[in-house]
């Protein structure tokens, strides 16, 4: 490999490595979701916490993200809100790590 | 309960801040979909092309500010909750673009006043970390203010305006290097004050944003191309905050 040819491919990695961090943040704050009038983030935590506490509960109390505390009264259709955002953020995650894969070949 | 947008916008002799603010209402009708008020003073409203329906309310802007040299006429945000015609409003800097609906959920919040306290650099160097760090108090990114019109958020822009008049004694106060007047400085001194010293209720996200020395090189209503140094890279169906005045010629 002759230095342009590595110039050339260390700025590409570079321009690949920006547009991932950048996709991910958009993804991250994709899913922040207004439910009930208050903020979540429709993460991991807050769907296996809502899942898990439904099993024994019609209400569930959850905070929101300003540590506020939130009366859920449809914890059914909060957890679907939830899983709904978070896998639209990932999906739309995916579809431009795919664009990456193919830069890179 | 009425909901809606307010943008200040003022030209100056540098910068023709009407060609920002006609692409900023665009993607606010597109993607969030509630009125818009826009506070200006008749020589830049006279320079707008048409933009459809919008509010537009005049001022004579306060002189005197300045931003690397150059006259900047943003010290007028304090009036924001007087020139408001909403019950709740979302404040938004003109060279922040909608490339999304993101914000519009936000509007549905019961939350008496959010603010944004974290900046996510697109670029990739983190250069905002820096800027603020010798501040004694948290700092925030006035970008973005939404507020519900009531006594309690009367009392922080109350609090705004008498930091606005004060302002040297509190930068010197809280070791805030700048000495020009930052609306996201203001409002980080007034809310810190207001409420006891004690926090406040944020936005859960970093305002994307693309530093000054990033120049724009092609904006459409689905994101936009930035070159940094030799670099050029995309954002799409992203909000982003873009820093580069010139964004104006793009």
């Amino acid at each position: 490999m002759d230095i342009g040819d590595l110039k050339k491919q260390a700025d590409l990695s570079y321009n690949i490595a920006i547009a991932k961090r950048n996709a991910l943040e958009k993804a991250h704050s994709r899913m922040v979701l207004v439910y009930s009038e208050h903020i979540f983030r429709a993460d991991p935590e807050t769907i296996c916490l809502v899942r898990t506490l439904k099993e024994t509960n019609d209400k569930l109390f959850v905070l929101d993200t300003n540590n506020n505390p939130v009366e859920i009264q449809d914890p059914t259709d909060f957890l679907s809100k939830l899983i709904e955002r978070n896998q639209e953020s990932l999906n739309s995650y995916h579809q431009i790590y795919k664009t990456f894969e193919k830069k890179g070949d | 309960m009425t909901r809606g947008v307010l943008l200040f916008c003022f030209d100056t002799e540098h910068t023709k801040y009407h060609k920002i603010l006609e692409r900023c209402v665009r993607l606010i009708k597109m993607n969030i979909g509630v009125e818009i008020t826009v506070v200006t003073n008749f020589s830049t409203y006279q320079k707008m092309s048409p933009m459809g329906f919008i509010n537009y309310k005049f001022i004579d802007p306060e002189l005197g500010n300045k931003l690397h040299g150059n006259p900047w006429n943003n010290v007028d945000r304090h009036m924001a909750y007087e020139l408001s015609p909403y019950d709740t409003t979302m404040v938004m800097d003109i060279d922040y673009f909608c490339f999304s609906d993101h914000l519009a959920q936000f509007f549905d919040t019961h939350y008496d006043f959010l603010v944004t306290d974290k900046a996510f650099d697109l670029s990739g160097r983190d250069v905002f970390d820096d800027e603020r760090k010798w501040s004694l108090i948290p700092m925030v990114w006035a970008t973005i203010l939404l507020f519900k019109k009531n006594k309690k958020v009367k009392k922080i822009f109350d609090m705004v305006k008498y930091v606005k008049q004060n302002y040297l004694y509190f930068t010197e106060l809280y070791r805030i290097y700048a000495k020009n007047l930052r609306n996201d400085y203001v409002s980080a001194i007034a809310l810190q004050q207001i409420n006891g010293f004690v926090g406040y209720e944020k936005f859960p996200f970093a305002l994307p944003t693309l530093p000054r020395d990033c120049e724009v090189m092609e904006i459409t209503d689905k994101g936009l191309v930035w070159k940094c140094k030799d670099e050029i890279n995309t954002v799409a169906n992203q909000d982003v905050h873009v820093l580069n005045k010139e964004i104006y010629d793009v």
